[in-house]
């Protein structure tokens, strides 16, 4: 930061502002980091608040696309795998299957193996029994079944140790709730970017040579306000649920035409279910229903009957922003998951860029396009490193991974270390080391970033007992003050309630009666004074 | 971390395969009510809620390897206060049994050795002969020390008779005088009962090493005892898990058993009812304080409040209403005294101890001056708790209050009573 100008309006200075903390934005930031540039990341909200938090965490293997979109399928074998080399700590390989199932096309199935080697994508084909002992959980009517290379992904690890690492190289920066209002233009060029923070209502000017868009489903309202009217997105909502056990060894896609609820990807100690895909066309409000669950659930049991009795614990939304061409179809799952990125010349912008679809495996070659971009503008000669260079893992960035603390807290055996989330067993000292070494998150560390930056709230209790202790001991720490805290907590439990209610049956439900009776018959959160709307982070936390 | 002394168990499969499909551990709510009324808690930074946890967060090596589960002593209290009913100790009872022998805490292996070695099932080691000859020699004593009681028989194989009476090896073993109260009681009431040379013993800590098939075999011997004499009540005497141990094997193990499992407790309150035991409280006239320590085996593990309330039932009518204080929690919702599940056997005194502050806090709260248990692990864990944290009060059976009140208590039938009761209701001539 440099001081705040005559206006009082704060001032940062940077090489290039990257609007957007989703996992192309903070790819950007590193890939260009990696080339020593300094980035300012800012997002309207907190990281991966959008598509990136709200997905399966699956690492394609490329066989979903084999059959559609070639050059999406081998896009997708060349970037899981050089994910799984530079960033393994963020990637369980558990391998995946493909498996039809009575009633599922037979031609279709039949052409997988062909589609595949088309694609160059490493496929195996299992007789039904084969798949059985692979993943037991699978249905007895399976007919035809094939081994591929998918992997489960972390992309909330993945995220933070983008911005840790651009921190490290360049001194980088990360300001969330930080949203974009204005961009001023001189002779064709963008030469600061007038921004609101979103919780206090103070006004920001970052001042740039180049601006990169990654704003994700919401990059063509970004580009809008710069004046670019050359990008045309369509929204597809896509709706997931999760277990509250892990059901199956590896992912499980159903082998027939993508359509809803027909991928169980493992999320380490859970598994998550989906998804639908709806055409939208307003991004407010996106929540999870009653009806998606239903046909997710109704085609998942399909496929794995086990999960007619299972206990999910919540459900979660994102919107898939999908590149609308000309005269292209409007069903969100048929539109290309290709990605293109906008030079905007011809909107006679010369250092704006606008970086738009795409998938969470390829979210790496779309940052070093843009980078190759953005760095060749900026006169840098550096080529894109993060091809070879491995991810850090560093402390504050490991507590997202599911299992990871009880582990950590089990060695310790410190016994004054208390555990805070009982579900998932986040310590005391977890959050304290989120809270002291979180780069750039927030010199205001709230619940909800504490939750997006550690397992706090996503296990079977959903905040019930975590968040009352997570809050409290943000007050013995001092960071909370008055009824700051107890707004937090409301807000975050809200925000949790929304995706359980639409699973709210069977195992789930008396454990929500015990939240209501400690939330509101203890605690009387629901009588606190409305509010919490302005710090809402949307559904942005994959758990 | 501690070392990997044992093979890996999946939990959560486990959990699945031995747990009701609506209380496993995919219905845990989080919310502690089991770790919080569990004096186990905190030790080696476990507890039952943690311990489901760890399961359903696949930490599998370590819930193999934690000590944690000599420490539960399985007293189900966390199942009893869950409002979903899991039951943690069927796992850690899973985790015992998949230990390596020569791991397992080696008092409770030699116990459950010694059992399998005679058809006495004894974990004592007394052999059927010299059971007998024991039983023999105390009735013979008996009948030469009190003329009241020279008609006295303790009945040995009778074939048909009604009841077929256990003993805790404690009393053959190491204080044969405490075996004739329970005679004389018997003898009052007229009962048709019977000891076995074989199958007699109560105690079984093969249960406890968690080695299912050494505890089937001991209730299998026991149960073909009592089948073979054709009795048609088997029944437990003031031992806790002699009661859980039978009963539950039956049923867990499919067994064949012709006859119905009672407890004493239940026998002695039906038989004070009858008026058979005309037992009163008048010789309390110093006011002394009683409570009562419910054996978590018998009451929560077993028969639950129906026999917590016999247990009260009987109290109060030996020691008078105002002179009985219930410790808080108590019946189902009792708090385990640290003596249940071989701990006491186990060689881990300082867990044990600490482990039993909680019954200890408990029992000063009530300032009783004694302690009734119909429960030899609880009685010798409360005695122990009492020298450790230098209480003040004295732990009793049952059968020697009731033969005190009825006025047949022998002089040597009081180890366990203080000075202000060794002089009640001896006759001047008595020995």
């Amino acid at each position: 930061m440099n001081g705040p100008d005559p206006t009082g309006t704060k001032v940062f200075e940077t090489e290039v502002l990257i609007i957007g903390g989703g996992v192309t934005g903070t790819g950007v930031m590193r890939d260009l980091a990696l080339r020593g540039v300094n980035c300012l990341l800012i997002d309207q909200k907190d990281l991966n608040a959008g598509a990136s938090g709200g997905n399966h965490g699956l690492l394609h293997s490329g066989g979903r696309y084999a059959s559609t979109d070639e050059q999406t399928a081998a896009e997708c074998k060349t970037e899981g795998d050089i994910l799984k080399k530079t960033a393994p700590d963020c990637i369980d390989e558990c391998g995946g299957i493909f498996a039809a199932v009575e009633g599922d096309d037979i031609d279709f199935a039949a052409r997988f193996a062909d589609h595949c080697a088309a694609a160059g994508i490493a496929c195996r084909s299992l007789s039904p029994l084969e798949a059985r002992e692979l993943e037991p959980s699978l249905s007895d009517k399976v007919f035809a079944a094939f081994a591929v290379e998918d992997a489960a992904i972390d992309p909330f690890h993945i995220t933070l140790g983008n911005v840790s690492h651009a921190t490290l190289l360049t001194d980088s920066t990360y300001l969330p709730h930080t949203e974009a209002i204005d961009f001023e233009v001189v002779n064709g060029a963008i030469t600061s970017v007038l921004c609101r923070d979103s919780r206090t209502g103070e006004s920001v000017r970052i001042r740039t040579k180049q601006v990169v868009n990654a704003a994700g489903a919401w990059a063509m309202n970004v580009a809008k306000l710069a004046g670019c009217g050359d990008v045309a997105l369509l929204y597809a909502k896509g709706t997931l649920i999760i277990s509250n056990a892990r059901i199956s060894n590896g992912v499980i896609n159903r082998l027939r035409v993508p359509g809803d609820g027909d991928i169980l990807v493992p999320g380490g100690t859970v598994s998550l279910l989906g998804t639908t895909s709806d055409n939208i066309d307003k991004l407010d409000d996106i929540r999870p229903t009653v009806d998606e669950v239903d046909r997710i659930l109704h085609e998942g049991i399909g496929m794995v009957p086990g999960l007619e009795n299972t206990r999910f614990i919540r459900a979660f939304s994102g919107v898939r922003p999908l590149l609308q061409a000309v005269g292209a179809d409007v069903d969100g799952r048929k539109a290309s998951r290709g990605f293109r990125l906008f030079d905007h010349e011809d909107q006679g912008l010369s250092n704006f860029v606008t970086l738009v679809g795409g998938k969470l495996t390829t979210y790496r070659l779309m940052a070093e396009k843009t980078g190759d971009l953005v760095a060749r503008r900026l006169g840098n000669g550096e080529p894109c490193k993060t091809a070879t260079t491995a991810l850090p893992s560093g402390d504050a960035v490991r507590w997202t991974e599911p299992g990871f603390a009880p582990r950590y807290w089990y060695k310790r055996s410190d016994q004054s270390d208390a555990i805070l989330c009982e579900c998932e067993m986040v310590p005391q000292s977890a959050v304290d080391e989120i809270i002291a070494d979180e780069y750039g998150a927030s010199k205001h560390m709230s619940l909800r970033a504490i939750a997006l930056r550690s397992r706090i709230g996503k296990g079977s209790c959903q905040g019930s007992f975590c968040a009352a202790r997570v809050t409290s001991h943000l007050y013995d720490r001092d960071i909370y003050v008055c009824d700051e805290g107890r707004e937090h907590m409301k807000d975050f439990v809200s925000e949790r309630f929304k995706g359980v209610r639409p699973v709210l049956w069977g195992r789930q439900m008396p454990q929500m009666e015990l939240a209501e009776a400690l939330h509101c018959g203890l605690m009387g959160l629901d009588l606190l004074g409305e509010g919490g709307d302005e710090n809402d982070d949307g559904n942005a936390d994959l758990p | 971390m501690h070392d990997i002394i044992a093979p890996t168990i999946d939990f959560q499969a486990k959990a699945r395969d031995l747990l009701p499909d609506n209380a496993s551990y995919d219905s845990c709510l989080s919310c502690g009510l089991c770790s919080s009324g569990c004096p186990a808690s905190g030790f080696d930074g476990m507890d039952p809620r943690r311990f489901l946890r760890m399961a359903m967060l696949g930490m599998n090596e370590e819930l193999s390897n934690t000590p944690w589960i000599w420490t539960c002593t399985l007293c189900q209290r966390c199942t009893y206060v869950c409002p979903m009913s899991i039951d943690v100790s069927v796992l850690v009872g899973y985790a015992r049994g998949n230990w390596p022998k020569d791991k397992k805490p080696q008092g409770i292996v030699r116990s459950c050795e010694a059992q399998m070695r005679f058809p006495s099932t004894s974990a004592m080691g007394v052999m059927p002969e010299d059971f007998v000859e024991i039983i023999e020699d105390a009735v013979e004593e008996l009948h030469e020390e009190d003329d009241r009681f020279e008609t006295l028989e303790a009945p040995m194989d009778k074939q048909g008779a009604y009841f077929f009476i256990n003993q805790n090896s404690r009393e053959p073993a190491t204080e044969p005088e405490e075996l004739a109260p329970l005679w004389k009681v018997f003898d009052y009431v007229g009962a048709d009962w019977t000891y076995a040379s074989k199958g007699w013993a109560a105690e079984n800590f093969c249960m406890f090493t968690g080695d299912d098939e050494a505890w089937e075999e001991m209730v299998k011997q026991r149960v073909n005892a009592v089948n073979e004499l054709g009795c048609k009540v088997w029944v437990n005497t003031e031992c806790g898990h002699s009661f859980y141990t039978l009963w539950k094997g039956v049923e867990r193990f499919g067994l064949q058993a012709d006859f119905e499992a009672g407890n004493l407790i239940s026998y002695y309150a039906h038989w004070i009812r009858e008026g058979k035991l005309p037992v009163n409280s008048d010789w309390n006239t110093q006011g002394l304080k009683f409570t009562v320590q419910d054996p978590c085996q018998l009451v929560r593990k077993s028969i639950g409040d129906p026999v917590a309330d016999d247990l009260r039932y009987v109290a109060t009518k030996l020691v008078g209403a105002e002179n009985f204080i219930d410790m808080q929690p108590c019946r189902s919702a009792n708090y385990c005294c640290g003596g249940g599940g071989g701990f006491l056997q186990a060689g881990m005194n300082e867990q044990r101890l600490a482990y039993g502050k909680r019954k200890f806090d408990q029992i000063e709260v009530t300032q009783a001056d004694y302690v009734l248990t119909p429960c030899h692990n609880c009685h010798s864990q409360i005695t122990d708790l009492c020298d450790h944290f230098e209480g003040e009060y004295r732990v009793i059976h049952f059968w020697t209050l009731i033969c005190l009140s009825l006025g047949i208590l022998g002089k040597n039938e009081r180890r366990y009573l203080g000075p202000d009761l060794a002089e009640i209701g001896l006759s001047k001539d008595a020995p």
